[in-house]
């Protein structure tokens, strides 16, 4: 009937999701939990560490542990004292970074938070009291001493690099983690299917031509669109039950200690949470299906009634769409950041969900046409689809940086925030996935030898690809792990798994239906198409 | 030293595509078609090689992004630093989103300008310009075809006259030119 994905090509995607569930599985066991170091640069001998546990009682054993370990880090040359402290003012006086740091903190975080005093001294010099770091001449003194020791940089900073880079810290029991990264995977790859859904309804809208040959591709990636459906119902149930802290307008406690929140209950509440989350599932799920059933009815009796039909209902999906993948976004991803807002944040994320489904299509119709299944099929219309490509990235960049010059300008702080938060926390991520997802197609894409060739849209487009799974990644993260972001086999085994189930159910759609809708009334049209 | 040109006039795009892939697959080189609007696909049809205007183009957008950004460093960062809603003004890079929409709009600007007067330029046909073309209702409903007897030696003026009767023609013209 339609396309039969090879026996070869089946095992390479079930053996992604194998890979990819194993390294997941690995990940969540060895996911840590990290504890902040400050520097105090006037009490070298000094260190402040922190973490943002949201309820430390589970790990008052690994704390045990974890202190004894510090304790010992330093080797035998040092006598390494921890003390359990409020958070005073004295003990951050003049560390200008450790303020600024909490400024950008999101005021998310609650509950009890870790905090350690930690000083060092040196055991050889017998005449260093504990009290050294009050008197500038002792501590100096201090400093001197360490210097002449073994190693270079002062020892409160070598037990910082310890803290930041992940060797002293604790295991973590929760799936904070685990969560967002399931967040992360089911709004990509529902917003890939969801692109490609919203161009088939603009396809029908506008009744273009150049494309029909391409319709059932469309159709099966939009097809597709339950599985993010499914990973995000899932993180929606954990977190209306409790068993994640993703949005935190969902927990009575904070919403009853935050004044912001209060004022927006009236939108954000889980009974109206969950009315909007069926609404947006049940109009996408039920267009692309009866959009399926339509063309194939199409096929069978042809005739020009059943494509006024969905000319018709396309130009209304459009309409809700315009709608909803503004709400969606809202709802789904920037309700994280609770007290922040952007009025152009569903443009955005649209803008990327449309980037990635354009570039889903090319892949899969590059794959079909190398396997010589859609021979009507030609370098035109991939072409094409490399224009949208080029064209939307553009988009994308375009709301990105308009969305950041805005509030960059205007220096909010309840906007501003957000951007602070990314850039202290996120900087190497944010900006590399910005310049990679802008100035990439930017060139390569401009000239029209790229966009004909296949090993240049290959790379790029995989590159891109994966650029804006980053994209959602920084959407997400900060807000739901603050500091405490990784990445390591936990992201990358999910990312592996969800790929490899989403494109197997691509070729399941695929497999459903002939690749030609043979009495669509453009379709000499679109076999001719050529420029 | 003179030379013959004949001018087949026809009154449809779709008519003037079949002509011209009827000359050229005698062998005659179509010299030019003149016509009110773009034709699809006549291009591959007489030969017309790729067009470089988008390399002009890009060369375009680079100038105007330069010129914006030398422009805008020594306006507003070095000759006359202005303090807007607390901006960083002392250098080119910290206070650089807040020109992005100025250089992206420049760059815009730079590249559509030079673009159709480099395009106007090229085909002699900016503003004053004496009009090349060999009939004037060729800007408006007609289609012409012109074969140069200098780039078809093989075929003489007879042969071509013939080869043009052959197609749906409504004028037919043959002239010298020195």
């Amino acid at each position: 009937m339609g396309f039969q994905i090879s026996d070869k090509a089946k095992k390479v995607f079930f053996g992604l999701i194998g890979v990819g569930l194993v390294l997941l599985v690995a990940g969540l066991f060895t996911q840590t939990k990290f504890l902040f170091p400050h520097l105090d640069e006037d009490h070298p001998n000094d260190l402040e560490v922190v973490s943002y546990a949201e309820d430390l009682d589970d790990y008052s054993e690994d704390l045990v542990a974890l202190k004894e370990e510090v304790k010992n880090a330093l080797g035998d040359g040092y006598i390494i004292t921890i003390s359990e402290g409020e958070h005073g003012h004295e003990a951050h006086k003049g560390g200008e970074h450790v303020e600024e740091g909490h400024e950008a903190k999101p005021s998310t975080h609650h509950g009890p938070r870790l905090l350690w005093n930690i000083h060092i001294s040196k055991t050889s010099g017998a005449s260093h009291d504990e009290s050294a770091h009050d008197a500038g001449a002792h501590s100096e003194h201090g400093n001197s001493n360490i210097k002449h020791g073994h190693h270079d940089a002062s020892p409160a900073a070598l037990l910082a690099g310890m803290f930041e880079s992940g060797t002293l810290a604790l295991p973590d029991h929760g799936f904070r983690r685990f969560w967002s990264n399931l967040l992360i995977n089911g709004f990509f790859f529902m917003g890939i299917a969801l692109g490609a859904m919203f161009y088939i309804a603009l396809h029908y809208a506008t009744e273009s031509g150049w494309g029909v040959v391409l319709l059932r591709i469309f159709e099966s990636v939009a097809g597709a669109i339950p599985f993010g459906m499914v990973l995000l119902l899932i993180v929606f149930i954990a977190a209306t039950l409790g068993f994640n802290s993703i949005y935190p307008w969902m927990d009575k406690d904070i919403v009853a200690h935050d004044a912001l929140i209060q004022g927006k209950t009236g939108y954000l509440n889980p009974t109206f949470f969950w009315i909007r989350i069926a609404c947006y599932f049940s109009l996408f799920f039920i267009f692309i299906n009866w959009l399926k059933k339509t063309s194939k009815r199409e096929d069978a009796e042809g005739g020009v009634d059943l494509h006024y039909k969905m000319y018709r209902k396309s130009a209304f999906f459009i309409v809700g769409f315009a709608v909803f993948s503004s709400t969606m976004s809202w709802d789904i991803i920037m309700s994280i950041d609770t007290h922040w807002f952007s009025t152009l944040f569903g443009w955005y994320t649209f803008s990327g969900m449309w980037l990635t489904g354009m570039i889903t299509i090319m892949m899969v119709t590059i794959y079909l046409k190398s396997k010589g299944a859609v021979e009507f099929v030609n370098e035109n219309h991939i072409h094409d689809v490399a224009k949208w490509v080029f064209a939307l990235s553009f988009l994308w960049s375009y709301l990105w940086f308009s969305q950041f010059m805005l509030i960059w300008y205007s220096n909010i702080p309840e906007e501003v925030t957000y951007f602070e938060y990314r850039f202290d926390s996120y900087k190497y991520v944010f900006f590399t996935m910005f310049v990679v997802n802008f100035i990439l197609p930017m060139v390569l894409f401009m000239s029209r030898d790229t966009k004909r060739s296949w090993p240049y849209l290959i790379t790029i487009s995989l590159i891109i690809f994966v650029g804006h799974w980053f994209d959602v990644f920084c959407m997400v993260m900060p807000g739901t792990l603050f500091e405490e972001w990784e990445f390591g086999m936990l992201e990358i085994g999910m990312f592996m798994a969800s790929l490899g189930g989403f494109v197997l159910l691509i070729f399941n759609g695929l497999s459903k239906a002939p690749l030609i809708q043979k009495n669509h009334p453009f379709l000499e049209e679109s076999k001719h198409h050529e420029f | 030293m003179a030379d013959k040109v004949i001018y087949a006039m026809y009154d449809d795009d779709d008519t003037t595509k079949d002509a011209a892939q009827h000359f050229v697959d005698k062998g005659v080189h179509v010299s030019e078609v003149y016509s009110p609007f773009p034709i699809h696909g006549i291009d591959p049809i007489i030969g017309v090689e790729q067009s470089r205007l988008g390399i002009v183009a890009f060369m375009f957008g680079l100038t105007g992004l330069a010129v914006a950004m030398i422009g805008i460093r020594y306006m507003n960062i070095i000759d006359w630093p202005m303090n807007i809603g607390g901006k960083p003004n002392f250098d080119f890079f910290h206070n650089m989103p807040s020109f992005v929409p100025v250089m992206f709009e420049f760059t815009v600007l730079i590249a559509a300008h030079g673009m159709a007067f480099t395009y106007l330029l090229r085909n002699k046909t900016l503003p004053g310009m004496p009009a090349r073309n060999p009939d004037p209702r060729t800007t408006d409903d007609r289609f012409v075809i012109e074969l140069r007897l200098e780039d078809n030696h093989n075929f003489s003026v007879d042969d071509l006259l013939s080869m043009a009767k052959q197609t749906n023609i409504v004028e037919l013209e043959e002239k010298t030119i020195k």
